[in-house]
């Protein structure tokens, strides 16, 4: 029992640290070239120098720029208390200035205990927002407004932004505008007079390198030897880690994952789904576990919808994709209904079914994404006059078929035939 | 009087001139009854209601009192002593002193009222026709009255509209008793005075008092109570610790104890006074642990304290003097704003409070004149650190809310400008007011969660901070509860100083290189003013951002500002606007009509309004009469689809009476071309353009800023402002690039260098490589570096789409395309296919970081890519490609 008890809390640990960002971004700190303590020598010099900042968090998805800036706000709330206060904006939800100022205003009435009035008007939460700004700095208190989706924010007008930016033009106010945004040019995006007062720190999040993504993986794998956990049991368990790591099979699993994507979000789940098919009879970690991983991650939909599709289904793909090849590139259900009727009457096959049939599995297909319509407009007309594109590349069509198992042969033939 | 005869009252006729005006006038000397004023709106008729409750009462009341007001602390002193106690004893206990101000407050409160009453009645009956209250909307416009006021009689003691009554109502509360407590029997006779004197009350803005010549505005020492006979002489001088004598000798202040040591008196005697801080030996030697005493003095001879040393332990008084004014009766009273020292606040004194360190408080009090002793010079830390003569010097760097217990930093324009110091920061002035107002409401105050300063405390709910009706409410609340040590101790490195020299907040003291720009708005403001019609004046300024437009346009007004002080131009009213600030262009209406008149009416209502008075001529109010300046700031904005917006207010000018003068800013040259003929015809006639700054310019405007600090190299600040020049000749990007090339190198020593010494000798200049390394960062996309660390199949998905490009010539391919391209490449350097789907997925993760242009990842095969830039930089990123070497033969 004891036993278990154990495998069980090595389990709820590894997945604890997979999904604790602070674990995992933690050493990659302590150099000064990190992205951490860039950012927080900018953060706290703004703050104990009572200076306005903005920067900018750049990178591609899932490289860390949110987790490494919560860590670095999180560390100088401990660090600054009662100096700082945090304004979290998405650009997904508050791309309407309106409503982001509104949100602006009542994060700050939340943060110092004020009324907060809904129905306040822009004017009037504008200049709530200048008002604060300036009381703040007088108090010493630093503003952080975090900007997620950065880019969202560079549409329209971008009153957000330039009233924001004007406000810090102030010499009593004291904030610093992060904005987080996975375009690199999001910059690029301000208008000009926004951009002049844009301060223009830019930190650039890069995925790790495969020694970077190795040393993450033994780190976060291993377990601690002196702890809760019986010591045999600790030391076989990184010892089996350490073998799989060493493992040529699975090294080029590892790399064929990392060629896809090398951020450390994607290794994460790659992690994180490995260790949750961890078997708790054994309570260690196999090759197996990733290779499961991997496959169940790496996924080709297109390909497994095929499998699942019936042999009609097939035949009206095929007969899509040779009308293709005839370069007639507009074809319909009626088109393809002529088609099929033209390779039944020449190859006399035994499949062939009725119409409204076959008009059934066409709509299927629609469903399940294999073709679409070529254009969004004719709701109103009947699906049978409605243009239709193949979804998926002959090559894949032509992988599909040889995969699935009970594929007449003389679907093969018409793919490969012309005419 | 008779108990002070030596404070003979010379002050009026003494009254200073100010010399360039009028000098020839004598009616300025005399005192100057308060202009009447037209009654203002409808709380006047609600005082009325008020006038009802008995009037007589308070007549009745103790006669002598009055008479001699000056026996009044006396009589008082057994009370006060125990007072004093009390706030001797609420210093150590830190929940003390909440109560003890709640309680007094109410108490003071309900004296107010009752006495107000009184006030009121007598305000109606009397001669003085000053409207008794402020209605809360106007302060804005009040505010203004004031200003325009002293602007125009700068000589004459200024009689500002607020209610006389109200400040006379708490005139004796503080005379002489604590700050914290308040006599009750003040009540009777402090409302008897008031009926039985005449209602003349003259305002001053300087007084000769006892010898003494006392401004509005000075920081002066306050009696505390009756000073017992051996307290009672106020020594001018310090005398030395040692000697025991005062002397001519120069005199040393020991930076701990602040005793003052004649030089030739230490052992060993000094020549000069040395740089830097300086401890006694007292004080040296107690810090070592052992007790030593000083010197006992002669015998015969009584230490005698300073005022300072007073003042320090709380025997004493500071405050600065808000307004004086003469009562009726002759007595002298003034408005002051206490000062506290950090003993006294709710948290104590702090590590880093300096021996000589003051608080600026949010409490008012009236008091007279008679209860001042001397002045003390309370100055910011900027003028602290130049003075280094006299005792009577202290250091003010907070303002504390006597009612949050929290501090914050003094906006540093209330001192340093006349302006500012004449309004005095708008929170002040509504302060007074407000506090005034609440009395008139006779409200009970709640113990817990009123305060002086909020307006609406009549109102059953706490209205929300960020709804404004004039005001935000609660913004008070905002302030540290302690101020962190850090800040005060901090020293600043070099490279700090110039980081904060080149913020983009800070105001340069010379705006260099706008000379010929900025005489021109000026002749063309003032031309516009002095006409007798201003016809048609409307100037628009144009020119890129970052190039000193509306700076340019704001410090014209403020010098021409301190002309209408000098009374050398006429005054006029200046409403600034920034179009991208408005919720819609038709807001604009409601916002100048706001700024006029100080009423917030829908945006139609105010077209109509403001029609009126610009179309019609319909001048309501006095400061109607006065030529508008409106400052519009990014013009383009208030352009709708019928430019009717931008159509009525270039409109207003060319009508006979508006005396409107509008400042048109924008980016493009040749918005009016843009607009409608009728539009460009009243806007495009007189234009100035703001050309970008070249690269001699930007040289000098920072190198301005950075005078006498230098950690720049020579060659740093040109490169810099070269680059600049050359892309947009941006002012705010070439003073960013220098902030932060000083940042860049900021963090190189700190961090790099943290161990060895070239940190805490503070060298290290600000290098070439800096200001390049924030150029790149400033102007450069991080694509290249993005290319660079992509995965290996993007750099693959990369590589045939430049393969793509260069085979087919066409920038745009699709998805089909591409996987046709990468799966030639990959079959023919023996790299594993990896599907479609996944590459899919590889294309969409470049798109979102744009560095190709996708369409939506479900249009598969049909889906559309483009790179997003030029291929030469793919192909620079990934020619080099350590993992992928093959990649280099399909890029060239």
């Amino acid at each position: 029992m004891g036993r278990e008890s154990h495998k069980m809390k090595a389990l709820s640990l590894l997945r604890s640290r997979i999904c604790d960002p602070k674990f995992v971004f933690k050493p990659l700190h302590d150099s000064p070239d990190s992205n951490y303590s860039k950012l927080k020598f900018m953060i706290s010099s703004s703050i104990t120098e009572a200076c306005n900042n903005s920067i900018l968090l750049l990178g591609p998805r899932g490289s860390g720029k949110s987790a490494v800036l919560e860590l670095v706000v999180g560390d100088l709330l401990v660090e600054y208390p009662d100096m700082i206060s945090v304004i979290k904006l998405s650009g997904l939800l508050h791309s309407d200035d309106n409503c982001a100022l509104k949100e602006v205003a009542r994060q700050l009435c939340m943060e110092h205990q004020l009324q907060f009035s809904k129905a306040a008007s822009f004017d009037d939460n504008s200049q709530f927002m200048v008002a604060m700004l300036k009381e703040c700095g007088l108090a010493h208190k630093t503003i952080v407004f975090i900007l997620d989706e950065f880019d969202q924010f560079a549409q329209g007008k971008q009153r957000l932004l330039y009233s924001l930016l004007d406000a810090m033009q102030s010499i009593t106010s004291q904030a610093v505008v992060i904005g987080i945004s996975c375009r690199l040019d999001a910059d690029q995006l301000l208008e000009k007079r926004v951009r002049s007062r844009f301060s223009h720190r830019k930190l650039l999040f890069l995925p790790p390198s495969t020694e970077d993504s190795k040393r993450i993986l033994e780190q976060v794998l291993s377990l601690p030897v002196d702890s809760s956990f019986p010591h045999d049991y600790a030391v076989e368990f990184n010892r089996k880690v350490q073998d799989i790591l060493e493992d040529r099979r699975f090294k080029e699993t590892f790399n064929k994952y990392l060629n896809l994507d090398s951020s450390i979000k994607h290794l994460l789940r790659f992690l994180f789904c490995a260790v949750s098919c961890m078997d708790l009879q054994t309570g260690f970690l196999t090759y197996e576990n990733f290779e499961t991983a991997f496959s169940s991650i790496l996924r080709q939909p297109k390909l497994e919808c095929l499998k699942n599709c019936s042999i009609l289904e097939l035949y009206i793909l095929v007969c899509m994709k040779r009308l293709e090849v005839k370069e007639q590139t507009l074809c319909n259900f009626n088109s393809i209904m002529k088609e099929y009727k033209n390779v039944h009457d020449s190859f006399q096959t035994s499949d062939y079914y009725a119409r409204n049939v076959c008009l059934r599995a066409f709509e299927h297909l629609i469903n399940r994404e294999l073709i679409c319509f070529t254009d969004s407009r004719g709701y109103g007309s009947s699906v049978e006059f409605r243009p239709v594109k193949l979804l998926i590349s002959s090559a894949e069509l032509h992988q599909g078929l040889k995969a699935y198992h009970s594929c007449p042969a003389i679907l093969h033939k018409l793919m490969d035939r012309e005419g | 009087m008779a108990e002070t005869p030596s404070k003979s009252l010379r002050s009026p006729t003494k009254c200073k001139q100010q010399s360039h005006l009028d000098a020839n006038s004598s009616p300025s000397v005399n005192p100057v009854t308060p202009q009447s004023v037209a009654p203002r709106r409808s709380t006047r008729r609600k005082l009325l209601a008020f006038d009802s409750v008995d009037p007589q009462k308070p007549l009745n009341c103790i006669d002598e009192l009055c008479e001699h007001p000056s026996k009044a602390p006396n009589k008082d002193k057994a009370r006060e002593r125990r007072n004093l106690n009390r706030s001797r004893r609420s210093i150590d206990y830190a929940e003390e002193p909440c109560k003890g101000k709640v309680t007094t407050r109410r108490n003071r409160t309900r004296e107010n009222v009752s006495i107000g009453k009184a006030h009121k009645k007598e305000s109606n009956s009397g001669s003085a026709k000053c409207p008794t209250s402020t209605p809360r909307g106007e302060t804005s416009k009040r505010r203004n009255d004031k200003d325009s006021d002293s602007a125009k009689v700068p000589i004459a003691p200024v009689s500002p509209d607020q209610s006389e009554t109200k400040k006379r109502k708490r005139i004796d509360e503080r005379r002489v008793v604590t700050r914290a407590m308040v006599a009750r029997s003040r009540k009777s006779e402090k409302g008897q005075k008031s009926n039985v004197l005449p209602k003349r009350r003259v305002y001053y803005k300087k007084v000769v008092y006892d010898g003494g010549e006392f401004e509005v505005g000075d920081d002066v020492y306050v009696k505390r109570r009756e000073e017992t006979d051996s307290d009672n002489e106020f020594p001018e001088v310090e005398e030395c610790r040692l000697c025991f004598s005062s002397g001519d000798d120069v005199m040393i202040e020991c930076d701990d104890c602040l005793g003052g040591f004649h030089l030739k008196c230490l052992t060993p005697p000094l020549k000069d006074v040395p740089e830097g801080d300086w401890i006694c030996g007292f004080c040296e030697a107690r810090k070592i642990g052992r007790d030593v005493g000083f010197p006992m003095p002669p015998e015969g001879k009584k230490l005698v304290r300073t005022l300072r040393e007073k003042l320090l332990s709380s025997d004493l008084w500071a405050a600065h003097i808000e307004s004086m004014w003469k009562e009726g009766d002759g007595t002298y009273c003034c408005r002051v704003r206490w000062y506290v020292i950090p003993e006294e606040t709710a948290i104590g004194r702090q590590p880093h409070n300096l021996k000589r360190e003051l608080y600026r408080t949010n409490d008012f009090a009236d008091i007279e004149m008679e209860s001042i002793i001397r002045h003390c010079f309370v100055m910011t830390p900027k003028e602290f650190a130049k003075a280094n003569e006299g005792d009577d010097i202290f250091f003010c760097e907070y303002e504390y809310d006597v009612h949050w217990h929290a501090f914050k930093r003094l906006a540093e324009i209330d001192n340093d400008n006349e302006v500012g110091e004449e309004s005095d920061s708008d929170e002040d002035w509504n302060h007074c007011k407000e506090s005034d107002f609440d009395t008139d409401d006779d409200v009970e105050y709640d113990a817990e969660n009123t305060k002086d300063s909020r307006p609406q405390s009549s109102s059953n709910h706490a209205p929300a901070a960020n709804l404004r009706k004039g005001q935000f409410f609660g913004l008070q609340k905002i302030g540290t509860k302690k101020i962190p040590q850090f800040i005060r101790n901090h020293k600043q490195t070099d490279i700090e100083r110039a980081k904060a020299m080149l913020l983009l907040a800070s105001l340069p003291k010379s705006l260099p290189c706008r000379n010929k720009e900025m005489e021109e708005i000026t002749s063309f403001v003032k031309g516009a003013i002095c006409d007798d019609q201003c016809l048609g004046r409307c100037l628009y300024i144009h020119g890129v951002p970052g190039t000193g437009k509306t700076m340019s346009v704001l410090s014209v007004m403020r010098s021409l500002r301190s002309e209408v002080d000098a009374g050398t131009i006429r005054p006029y009213c200046f409403v600034e606007i920034n179009g991208l600030k408005l919720a819609s262009p038709e807001n604009i209406y409601r916002v100048i009509y706001e700024a006029l008149n100080g009423h917030r009416v829908s945006w139609k209502k105010a077209l109509h309004l403001l029609n009126e008075r610009f179309v019609e001529g319909k001048k309501s109010g006095e400061k109607a009469d006065q030529p508008c300046i409106l400052l519009i700031d990014e013009l383009d904005l208030l352009v709708t689809r019928n430019q009717s917006v931008l159509y009525n207010i270039l409109d207003w000018p060319t009508k006979p009476h508006s005396k409107l003068i509008v400042i048109g800013i924008a980016n493009t040259m040749d918005l009016p071309e843009k607009l409608l003929p009728r539009i460009s015809s009243r806007m495009g006639i007189q234009r100035l353009c703001f050309g970008p700054y070249n690269y001699q310019q930007l040289q000098e405007i920072i190198s301005s800023r950075l005078k006498g600090i230098d950690v720049f190299e020579k060659q740093a600040i040109e490169f810099a402002s070269r680059k600049v020049a050359a892309i947009s000749g941006d002012a705010r990007r070439a003073l960013e690039i220098c902030r932060r090339a000083a940042e860049i190198a900021d963090y190189r020593i700190k961090k790099l260098h943290s161990n060895s010494d070239l940190a805490a000798s503070g060298k290290g200049l600000v290098a070439m490589a800096d200001v390049e390394a924030a150029i790149q960062e400033m102007f450069q996309a991080p694509h290249i570096q993005v290319m660079k660390s992509c995965s290996r199949l993007g750099k693959i998905v990369l590589t045939a789409m430049v393969h793509e490009l260069y085979k087919t010539g066409m920038g745009e391919t699709t998805f089909e395309k591409l996987a046709m391209t990468v799966s030639c490449l990959c079959t023919s350097n023996g790299e594993v296919f990896p599907g479609y789907d996944t590459l899919l997925q590889v294309g969409c993760r470049l798109g979102e970081s744009r560095i190709l242009l996708c369409e939506a990842g479900s249009k598969h095969r049909l889906q559309k890519l483009q790179l997003n830039f030029p291929s030469d930089d793919v192909a620079f990123a990934l020619r080099n490609c350590k993992d992928l070497p093959w990649l280099a033969k399909y890029l060239v």
